[in-house]
This record gives C-alpha cells, structure tokens and sequence, in this order.
C-alpha cells in the first residue's frame, strides 16, 4: 500500500530534472602521523554525483570512506580540492558558494544551535539573513512550529531543551529558507525511535513537495526503505550506485546489507580478507553481518530498532 | 560583499549571544559598578585607619639636662602647645597632618637609653652638655623605628624654633635690626598651574593605564566568545551553512566586541568619574585642597571618549586577531597572555615623565592613546594630533580586521585535520620539511616584525644612530627567518635563492637606474603637495648620518638591500605566490613595502620601487637581482648626499633645490628610456 503511494508521488513530482550536481569533487587531507611524517588522504577521490529534483539519494559507507566530507562539500561548507558543485533552480545553473547555499538545508550532528538564543530568535535571524520578508519569517515560523509541534517550547531558550526538542529546533532551522534541497549527514544516528522516525517521515513529506533530499546513514534497512537512489562510497570512490533494485539485480544479492558488504570486499580485493583493514572491521561487521556471519552487539540493538518500526 | 542588513542581524544575534553570558556581563558590570567604589571605600577606610593611629600617638622623650634647660623648656612649651591645639574640635584634619603629644620621661627613668630605645619604653633620647662654651646636644634615636624616627623629627623642629629665637634674642640684644639682618631678600614661589591643571596631570599618570587595562579586559571575553566560544559550542559549522561570507561574519563580529569595549570603557569612565567626584565633595569639606572647576574638563573628557572609542576598535581588532585563530577557549586565554602583557607594558608610558606625544608617537599604537589622553588632561590641545591618533587607530583597527577576514580560513579553523594555515602553533615534530611559509605565517609574523620596527627598532635609531638602523634591519631579517627555520621551510625556495644569467642583473640595474630620477622627481613633488611629512632620504637620515660615506653606504644601501628584499621580495612574495594569482601578490607585496616605510609622501615612490622589484624576481627568478637593484637605488641616494659637488657637475638636477619643466622633462624622458631598456632586458632573461 505504501508502496503504491510512493511510486506515485515519484511519477508525479520527479521531473527528471537534475538538481544539484557534483563534479568530479576531490578532496585532499594532510594527515598527521607519527614523527614527522605526513602523508596526503584523498577523502573524496573524483565523486560525480547528480540528484534530481523530488528524489531522495541515500549515501552508505563504512566510517572513513568519506560521506562526511562529500556532504560538507556539496553543502559548501568546505572547498573541494579540485571539482565543481552546482545547483539548478529554473533555467539557472548556480556555482557561487554563498548563493548555493541559499537553497540548501544543511543537517549534521556538529551544526549546534545557539544555546542562549530561544528557537523563535533563531528562526528570526536565520530568515532575515536568508534575504525573507519579516512578515514571511512570521508566517513561516509559526507554520513550522506547527508542523513541528514546537509552540510549547518555541520562546524558551535552546539550551534549555531537551534533546527531542533541540532536535525538532535543528530541523527549523533547516526549513525557515524553504531550501530545495536537504542534504543530511547521519541525521538518525544515536537518535531514539520516536525522534528518528519524525526525522525519516519530515524526509518523506519533503520529496512530495518536490524537494531534493541527500543524506548519508549507516543504517541499511532505514536506506532500503526510504531512498530512491542509493550510493556506495569506499575510499572516497563511488563503488556502485542504483536504485535499490537495480542494486540487487546487478550483484544478484537480496539485501541491502549482502550487496554492501559484498562491493566492499571485492573493491578491498581478496587478499585483504574480510578484517584486513582495520579501519573498517567494525564497519564490515555492522554493515555485512550475512558475511561475517555474526552481528554485534551494537548491529542488533539498530536492526531491533528497524523491527520494532 | 557587505550588506548590511545581514551584518546588522550577525550583531544583533552576537548581542544577544553575548549579553546572555553571565561572565561577560560581570566582567563588564560588576569591575566599574562594584569593584571601583568598593577599593575606593576600601582605601578610605585605611586611611582612616592610618590616620587615627597616627592621631593618638603619644612620643616619649627622655631629656638628660638641668631643670632650667633652654631646651628643655621649649620642648615642654611645645608639648604644650600640641595639646591645646589637639583638644580644639576638627583642629587636626585642619592641620592636614596628625597631631601628637610629647611626653617627657625623667632622664632618671632611663639607666642605658640604647637598651631603653630598643625596648620602645622612649621614643627618642636628648642629652645635654657644654662644649667650648656653648651647649652641645646629642638626640639618640633608631631608624628603623617609625615612631622614633617622628619622635627624633619633633626634637629637631624644637630645636630650629629654640636656635632661631636665640638668634633673635642675641641680633637685638647687639642693637641690631633683626629684620634687616635675618630676611636680607624676600621670597616666595607661586604655583602658576590651575589648580585643574595640577588635578590633571596626577589623572593624566594613572587614568590612561587604568582605561586601558579596563578596555583589554571588557573585550577579552567577548572577543573570545564570538570567536573560539563559537567554535568550541559548535555553532560556527552552522553559521557557515547559511550564506554569508567570512567578511560578514567577521565584521560583525568585530562591531560587536568593540560596541561591548565601549561600552565597558564607559561604564568604567562614569564609575571613576562618579567617585572622584564624590572624593572630591569630601576632601572639599575637610580640607582647603584648592577649588577645581570641573566643568574645564569637559572637553577634554569628550576628547578621552573618542579616544577610548578608536581604541576599543583597535584592541577589538587586535584580541579578535589573536582569538580566531583558537579551537577553544582555553586555547585563546593561552594566546591573549602574551598580548595582555605587551599592552600592559606599553601602558605604563603615561607614568613616563616627559615623554612628548610626537608625530611618529601618534602612530604608534597603545602609547599614542595614553599620550593623548595624559596631554588632553593637562588641556594640551593639538587638534592635528588628536587627529593624527584616531584615525592611526581607527586605521589600524581596520587593516586588522580587512586582513583578518582574508585570513580567515573557517575551513581550517572549523575541520582541524586540514592543514593548519597557521603552523607556527603546531608542534614542530608534526610540521612537514621544505615548501614555503603559509600566507598566515607571514601575515603574523610580518605584523610582529614590523611592531618590533616600531618600538624596538625606533629606540635603537633614535639611541644608537647609524649603528641603531643596522640593528633594525637586522631585527627585519632575523625575526621572519626564525618563522622559516623553526617551520622547516625551504631557505632557498622561501628567499629566491637561486642564480640567474648577466642578462637579470644588467636588465634590473637598467630598470632601478631609470626609476631612480622618476622617484625622485615623484618624492620632491609630493612633498610641495604635503610639505612636513619626511619625504628624501636626507630628512630621514640627517641626524644620524656620519663622517664616512663608506659607513652610510653598508648601513643605508647594503643592509636594506638585503634583509628589506629577503623579507618582502623573499618571503612574502613567495609565500603570497602560493595563495594569490602572480598579479595581486606582487601589489599587495609592493603596497606593504609602500605602507612599511610609514609616510604618505614616500608611499608611491617606494610602492612603484617595490613594483619593480617583485617584478624582476617574478622574471628572473631570483633575488639576487633584487638585492642589486635595491643596492643601487639606496646607494644612488647616499652618494648624492656625501657628494653634492661631485654630483652637481655631472648632473645639476638631482642637487638642485627647483628645477625648470625642461629639465624634469629631460629627467622624466631619460629615466622612462633607462626603465624601458631594462624591461627589454628583463624579457629575454629565461627564468
């Protein structure tokens, strides 16, 4: 049933028409290490991307691979090292940093709020700085305190609040510009279920208004369900993309979870082996438990999670 | 770039952001609200407490001489006298000084006055005897006894009073005038100085250092908290999610933290005044202290206040400078101890005595405002001073904050495993070998160079002379190279330090012979349009210059020569090179040069000077060319100073005081040949 509705939605509102597009983004670290060594890190290593209006692209990769930095590039948070990021709204194809960010909604676990502000002063600054009409801002606010159920907490300070609370004050303050496209980073992880499921379901209400949404998560089922388009990266390369059943299709694999963990050995090679890097052992493990034939302790508590859901 | 409604929003948010910080709202209340008043009530206190000590004390002199001692007599007059005076109501604040009573112990009492005065049961011992003829008196006390020191100061006064009557008694007892022979002149000193001027001058000492000790710290925890507070509460990678450039987030930033000094410096400039203004209403019905008419002070106070404003921009400036570039705010504290001290240093020049706000002290930061302020409260009153010290201020607060914003680099301040722009921080083990000083580097270190200049370096000149300027180019070429060597960088990729082909050096020598007379021409120009501002090298150079002309030509042309070409030619423009297009870091590098030399008449001559300069190393390669350009121009100058005569005959114009439009033309004409040729020259030179 929920299905259905949602092939529909994506007839209607997908256009086919891109929305923001990264070009051969490269992004290179200087690493400290031990003694006087540095060594370079391509975070990101020559990612193009497009997402499409009305689409939501999820991003899966095991810590380290990158997602973080792609997100902060596209975002324009951080200068790619070599590449280009653009947005297009209507006819225009924009690539100035300070005017893509205009139409973007940025979400990570390191964007705080200020503490000593109430949410209502927040939403204020940020429309005003957004270029938005006072009245607008007014109108907006107490829109999204709806939608949001915020008006019991919307005047208090921000340090004050709970973290559900800061939460829903987090996601305000992404739609006080009504940006068109959403890109969030990990915005469900260590989240309970409650605040995690309105942050999934805010997603989904979203792409029906025709917003573009890109985010990155660990977690495999929460992707599988949500996302139209999904994208693999491992060592700042992408390692495969497609939608969920073109995913399966292509490597014969039923789950998410198999097909991941599948693409991550073989780009790692055989000779590594499933824990030849341990960087990423613990990531394989909560990511692949078909091929490691185990799962953690922390791998069932979110699968649980998924269940109950 | 700088709209100002989205600044106006950024100030609005960090007013609100700061003003809800219960530290920076102590810091800024509680210090001029509470503190003040309470040392003021304190201070009254002790003194209070000192003079009712000093009220009941009571000296006990033992006398060893006859009953009938002249005396004797006298002091027990005093003794006397002392009482009755002591026993009138409000005789002793009257007196401006303690009262006391004399008690004299029977000289029986005391068998060994040293034991006696050691065990404090007297406080002074006076013996008595005749010698040739006349009496001869001995008075024993101990130093290191305060009330044994007063007690020894009374006797003396007895005796002044009992040698100066005797005279008296003896000059009329000859028959003489007394009058005519004691007082043979009169005297009297009178102190010309109103007494608002008096008033002044012991404000002028204290009030600057304490302004500015209060202004440091109102800006310190904002700026600390706009800054690396931001950071540690995570809410700058928000900030830059929204679109709104570094310059805009800093200038707001900045408004805001010298709004809040100001308003510190105010709140602690009404709470001082309101106190002394009260201290005042006491000691006035005490004491005659003299009438003050408060109201002579307002203009001066009005000139205080847009003094105390220009430097809350400048500290802003400077505390914001140094807190950017902090992760937390342990980490700022750590980098404003420093800046505390060196501000606090300079502070103390208002209790230097004669130290004249000149010219080049108006430019000089800190020191000019306490000079200022100390002149004003004397009613000293130069408006092109007064000028001169807030727009240096104002100008520097600006530059501070326009390079700051370029500096900058949230992505490096916000994702600290990038590679950090300022590497001077880091450890050394965890710096990389080789490459070039970041453009950060330089910017810091240029800054505190070019301050050493300032204060060290014009010590030194004004001191040592010739032997004092070496000394500043030496502090130009050793303070960036220990950033170079302690940063692991390449020397000679830093410096340029590589051959070229005849082809660079005869093209640069060309270039600088030719630029050389349009320079000059361009110097005595601008000097008729700003007349007073040190525009040639004579004016510079005319205290210090010596005999030797081969002393000089090191000093002046070969030392610049090299430690001014491997800083700017060197360091910076190869450091700028790695950040900026070719083009702009030659002009910003030529428009520091310009700037360095710290006058408005010099800054386009050496400005196109330092053009030409990056533009032959940007050709050539090397620095060498630099160098002997450099050389050149300096050496031309020199020469022409040592040799006037010489240089007359073959070339009038360069020694004449005016010179006809032919002959500029002809200069004008020949230089722009010479520099024409060298830009040939220069082209077919291969890097």
């Amino acid at each position: 049933m929920e299905e259905n509705d949602r092939m529909e939605v994506i007839i209607l509102m997908k256009g086919n028409h891109n929305m923001i597009m990264a070009d051969h983004l490269v992004k290179t670290f200087i690493k400290n290490e031990k003694k006087n060594r540095k060594s370079e890190i391509k975070a990101v290593d020559d990612i193009s991307l497009t997402v499409r209006e009305g689409e939501i692209v999820g991003i899966l990769g095991p810590n380290g691979a990158g997602k973080t930095t792609l997100l902060r590039m596209m975002s324009k948070l951080m200068r790619p090292t070599d590449g280009q990021v653009s947005i297009r709204i209507g006819a225009e194809e924009i690539t100035d940093e300070i005017e893509i960010k205009r139409y973007i909604g940025y979400l990570s676990n390191n964007t705080k709020l200020y503490g000593r502000l109430s949410t209502r002063e927040l939403l204020q600054m940020l429309g005003t700085i957004y270029g938005i009409r006072e009245k607008t801002v007014e109108e907006r606010i107490a829109q999204i305190s709806q939608v949001l159920s915020m008006d019991a907490f919307l005047d208090n300070r921000i340090e004050k609040l709970s973290t559900g609370q800061t939460q829903r004050a987090s996601i305000a303050r992404c739609l006080v510009h009504d940006p068109q496209v959403y890109i969030f980073d990990e915005p469900t992880l260590g989240l309970d279920i409650i605040s995690s499921a309105a942050i999934i379901d805010f997603m989904k209400r979203e792409r029906e208004r025709g917003k573009t949404v890109l985010y990155s998560t660990h977690y495999m089922e929460e992707a599988e369900y949500l996302c139209d388009r999904i994208v693999m990266i491992h060592h700042g390369r992408i390692i495969s993309e497609g939608t969920p059943g073109e995913l399966r299709s292509k490597t014969g694999q039923n789950s998410l979870r198999d097909i991941f963990s599948g693409l991550i050995l073989s780009a790692d090679g055989s000779k590594e082996g499933l824990f030849g890097n341990g960087e990423l052992q613990d990531d394989i493990v909560s990511a692949g438990s078909g091929a490691a034939g185990g799962m953690s302790r922390q791998t069932a508590k979110r699968e649980g999670m998924y269940d109950e859901r | 770039m700088m709209n100002a409604k989205i600044i106006r929003t950024l100030v609005k948010k960090e007013m609100l952001d700061v003003f809800r910080d219960k530290k920076t709202v102590i810091m800024m209340l509680v210090v001029p609200i509470i503190l003040y008043p309470l040392i003021f009530v304190g201070a009254m206190q002790l003194m209070n407490f000192i003079a009712s000590s000093m009220e009941t004390q009571n000296y006990r002199i033992a006398v060893d001489a006859e009953d009938g001692d002249a005396f004797l007599q006298k002091l027990l007059e005093k003794a006397e006298t002392e009482r009755e005076t002591a026993e009138e109501p409000g005789a002793v604040e009257a007196k401006g000084e303690s009262a006391y009573e004399i008690t004299i112990v029977d000289d029986a009492a005391v068998s060994d006055y040293e034991t006696a005065l050691n065990e404090e049961t007297i406080d002074a011992y006076v013996s008595g005897r005749v010698q040739d003829g006349r009496m001869q008196y001995d008075v024993y006390y101990l130093d290191s006894v305060t009330n044994s020191g007063y007690a020894a100061g009374i006797v003396m006064d007895a005796f002044d009073d009992l040698r100066d009557e005797m005279t008296r008694q003896r000059i009329a007892a000859a028959g003489l005038d007394v009058h005519e022979i004691l007082d043979p002149i009169g005297y009297e000193k009178e102190n010309l100085a109103s007494s608002e001027q008096s008033l002044g001058s012991i404000m002028g000492a204290v009030l600057p250092f304490m302004l500015i000790i209060s202004l440091l710290m109102g800006t310190m925890y904002p700026a600390i908290d706009t800054t690396a507070g931001e950071r540690e509460r995570g809410t700058l990678e928000t900030i830059l999610t929204l679109p709104v450039t570094n310059r805009q987030l800093i200038v707001s930033k900045f408004i805001t933290v010298a709004v809040i000094g100001m308003i510190s410096a105010l709140l602690n400039i009404l709470s001082m005044g309101g106190i002394a203004f009260y201290m005042y209403e006491i000691l006035e019905m005490q004491t005659d202290i003299g009438s003050f008419d408060m109201t002579k002070f307002v203009p001066a106070i009005l000139v205080c206040m847009l003094a105390i404003f220009a430097f809350s921009m400048f500290i802003s400036a400077v505390t914001m400078c140094v807190t950017s570039f902090a992760k937390s705010y342990k980490e700022a504290n750590n980098y404003i101890t420093p800046l505390m001290l060196v501000v606090m240093f300079v502070g103390y020049i208002g209790f230097i005595p004669n130290l004249e706000l000149t010219q080049a002290m108006a430019m000089l930061p800190v020191a000019n405002i306490c000079l200022l302020i100390k002149n004003m409260l004397v009613f000293k009153v130069d408006y092109g001073m007064i000028a001169v010290v807030l727009i240096s201020n104002v100008a520097y607060a600006v530059v501070a904050i326009l390079f700051l914003s370029k500096i900058y680099d949230s992505e490096a301040i916000l994702f600290s495993e990038q590679k950090g722009s300022l590497q001077l921080f880091e450890k050394r083990s965890n710096l990389r070998k080789g490459g070039v000083p970041t453009v950060s580097d330089v910017w810091l270190v240029v800054a505190v160079t070019i301050l050493l200049v300032l204060y060290v370096g014009s010590l030194l000149q004004v001191k040592y002379g010739l032997a004092g300027l070496f000394g500043t180019q030496l502090i130009l070429l050793l303070v960036p190279l220990a950033l170079v060597l302690y940063t692991k960088k390449d020397v000679r990729q830093t410096y340029g330090f590589t051959g070229t082909g005849a082809a660079g050096f005869l093209g640069g020598s060309l270039l600088i012979t030719g630029l050389y007379p349009i320079n000059s021409m361009l110097a005595s120009g601008l000097t008729q349009l700003f007349p007073g501002s040190a525009g040639n090298v004579e004016t510079v150079f005319s205290g210090i210059l010596g005999d030797s002309a081969l002393v000089s030509l090191l000093v002046i042309a070969l030392a610049p020569a090299i430690c001014e070409e491997m800083l700017f030619r060197g360091l910076i423009l190869h450091a700028l090179k790695t950040r900026y297009k070719i083009a702009s870091a030659i002009f910003i590098t030529a428009a520091l040069f310009g700037f360095y030399h710290m006058s408005l008449v010099k800054f386009i001559p050496t400005g196109l000077l330092g053009l030409a300069l990056c533009y032959v190393v940007w050709r050539t390669g090397s620095i060498y060319p630099a160098i002997l350009m450099h050389f050149l121009n300096n050496a031309y100058s020199v020469i022409i100073i040592y040799y006037p005569e010489q240089v007359g005959r073959i070339f009038p114009v360069f020694v004449q005081e005016t010179f006809t439009l032919s002959d500029g033309l002809l200069l004008l004409g020949a230089g722009l040949f010479l520099t024409g040729i060298g830009g040939y020259v220069l082209k077919k030179c291969r890097k």
